[in-house]
């Protein structure tokens, strides 16, 4: 491939993902207002919400790594987005795999903690651990999930995953081979996303938004960016793995944004778990669905 | 840059063409994305939740409630505010990121309402601190609420809403009431006029005679002390 092109797909892919993020950011905030019977917020909320923090009058740090934990948050996604094929550009896919992929979505829990750190914030360092236990949670199941499917594609390739499924039609998709490795990811995916039942790390009312607590202006914006990046990372992994990932635009769209929706419904409805009671569930049930899609795989 | 005096800000001057149309996107945005916090001490705050929910939906003008200072637009002072409240009240306007405006709901901010002959309520709020808007009434239904909010927003739009300009420019004056109120020893853990400074917002009212009492006094801050339980111990003073 020749370097500007690839220098082009570097750029846009990111960029695509926060377009594609704000969307779901929207689509998720319009489900939440259609559950309780509201109106909802008009289309462009998600971008007049990120511009308005970053045009901030007063900045608030709290310290150098303040500053550098909220740049690896929102770094570690960007990087992860280059891994992530979509329909026509494949960026660096093929050479970083599904394990770099799974790596660089760990940093921006890790870049989180190292900024609310320094914050000193009682609530925040609550939060942070919380959500580093909830990380150590989901990642198990996850990391089964995933070994399954590329143990039955003989690749950790994303690319190949893909290509193997859309070249033996719907047959072929990982969800319609693999149901129970399907039904464990789908759990794992609503943790990782840290909504409600599983929002033990942002719990507004207990915590006060948790490791967001003393982020102010550009700092709250650059998690809100994140969110953006969180959202379509998570559902275009999930699509890559078991839905086929996207032969055309179109396609793409339509299976990350109904995947997405799965969650954002149960989610509000249903207050939250405690600490200990998420472990016990994600421990137990998706590691068991798994286990036992790995031996079907086996 | 643990200080804040390292942190660079630059003032560029508006000399390209466009900074208009970019100064319009960011009030537009700014008046289309209001966080809340509201600080509920009196009956007001039953006026709120409907207001926020199914009923009226907020959320349908771009407002929402946040749950700490650093990441509210708006405080939302609703009814009557004792002297211990307003201390309270006060940090947290100074811990808020400007630009920040401030809403008092109910006829107790605006004149002290039903508490005007309590010894430990104070009387007006924009003694203290600048107010944005009044919402009059005792109680106000949510529909004024509302009504004022897009008042407000109204104003954010239109770039008249830069009262809390107000607090750095006059800051001797509202540090005077304050320190009638609380006594001579009264300090904040935010350094308004070291912000002030580092921002250009220094006013003709900035400095004054309760700056000099309050710089007299005051004691450099410190990071808070970390250990868990460290005062139940050894009582401090």
């Amino acid at each position: 491939m020749a370097p500007m092109e690839l220098i082009l797909e570097l750029t846009l892919m990111p960029l695509v993902a926060f377009l594609v993020g704000m969307m779901m950011v929207l689509m998720m905030r319009r489900i939440a207002a259609k559950i309780q019977r509201r109106v909802g917020p008009p289309l462009l909320q998600p971008l007049y919400d990120i511009v308005k923090l970053h045009s901030k009058r007063t900045q608030i740090s709290h310290g150098l790594i303040h500053d550098i934990g909220i740049i690896m948050a929102m770094g570690g996604y960007i990087a992860a987005e280059t891994l992530l094929p979509v329909p026509g550009m494949n960026g660096i896919a093929e050479k970083g795999g599904i394990i770099t992929l799974l790596y660089l979505m760990m940093i921006p829990s890790l870049g989180l903690a190292l900024g609310v750190g320094q914050c000193a914030n009682p609530n925040g360092s609550i939060g942070i651990a919380r959500a580093l236990t909830a990380m150590l949670a989901y990642d198990i199941p996850l990391v089964i999930v995933i070994f399954g499917v590329a143990y039955a594609a003989g690749t950790t390739n994303l690319v190949d995953i893909i290509a193997q499924q859309q070249a033996g039609g719907f047959a072929a998709w990982g969800a319609v081979e693999m149901p129970l490795l399907a039904i464990a990811g789908l759990i794992a995916m609503h943790a990782s996303l840290g909504k409600q039942p599983f929002e033990i790390y942002i719990a507004p009312a207990e915590i006060a938004t948790g490791p967001m607590v003393e982020m102010s202006g550009k700092y709250l914006g650059g998690l809100f960016v994140m969110q953006c990046f969180q959202l379509y990372t998570t559902s275009v992994l999930y699509v890559s793995l078991f839905l086929g990932g996207g032969s055309t635009w179109f396609d793409f769209l339509l299976k990350s944004f109904l995947v997405l929706a799965i969650p954002v419904s149960i989610a509000y409805l249903f207050p939250r778990y405690r600490t200990e009671d998420l472990l016990r569930l994600m421990w137990k049930w998706p590691v068991m669905l798994g286990l036992i899609g790995v031996a079907f795989v086996l | 840059m643990s200080s804040i005096n390292q942190i660079p800000v630059i003032n560029a001057k508006r000399g390209n063409p466009l900074s208009k149309v970019f100064d319009e996107l960011v009030r537009f945005c700014r008046s289309r994305s209001l966080f809340i916090l509201h600080y509920c001490t009196g009956c007001g705050a039953i006026e709120l939740p409907p207001a926020m929910t199914s009923r009226f939906d907020m959320e349908r003008l771009g407002i929402q409630p946040m749950v700490s200072p650093r990441q509210a637009d708006i405080l939302l002072i609703t009814g009557y505010v004792s002297i211990k409240t307003l201390k309270r009240v006060i940090l947290t306007y100074e811990q808020m990121g400007s630009p920040k405006y401030v809403i008092g709901i109910c006829s107790c901010t605006v004149n002290g309402g039903m508490y005007w002959q309590s010894y430990a309520t104070a009387k007006k709020l924009d003694e203290y601190m600048p107010v944005d808007l009044y919402i009059a009434g005792c109680m106000p239904r949510p529909e004024a609420v509302i009504a004022g909010l897009q008042q407000l927003m109204d104003r954010i739009h239109s770039g008249e809403a830069n009262s809390w300009e107000d607090y750095f420019r006059n800051y001797d004056y509202y540090l005077g009431n304050q320190q009638k109120l609380f006594g001579d020893h009264w300090q904040t853990p935010t350094d308004i006029i070291t912000e002030a400074k580092h921002y250009n917002l220094m006013g003709e009212g900035t400095l004054g005679e309760h700056t000099r009492l309050l710089e007299q006094h005051q004691k450099p801050l410190e990071a808070l002390d970390m250990r868990l339980g460290h005062n139940l111990k050894e009582p401090t003073k």
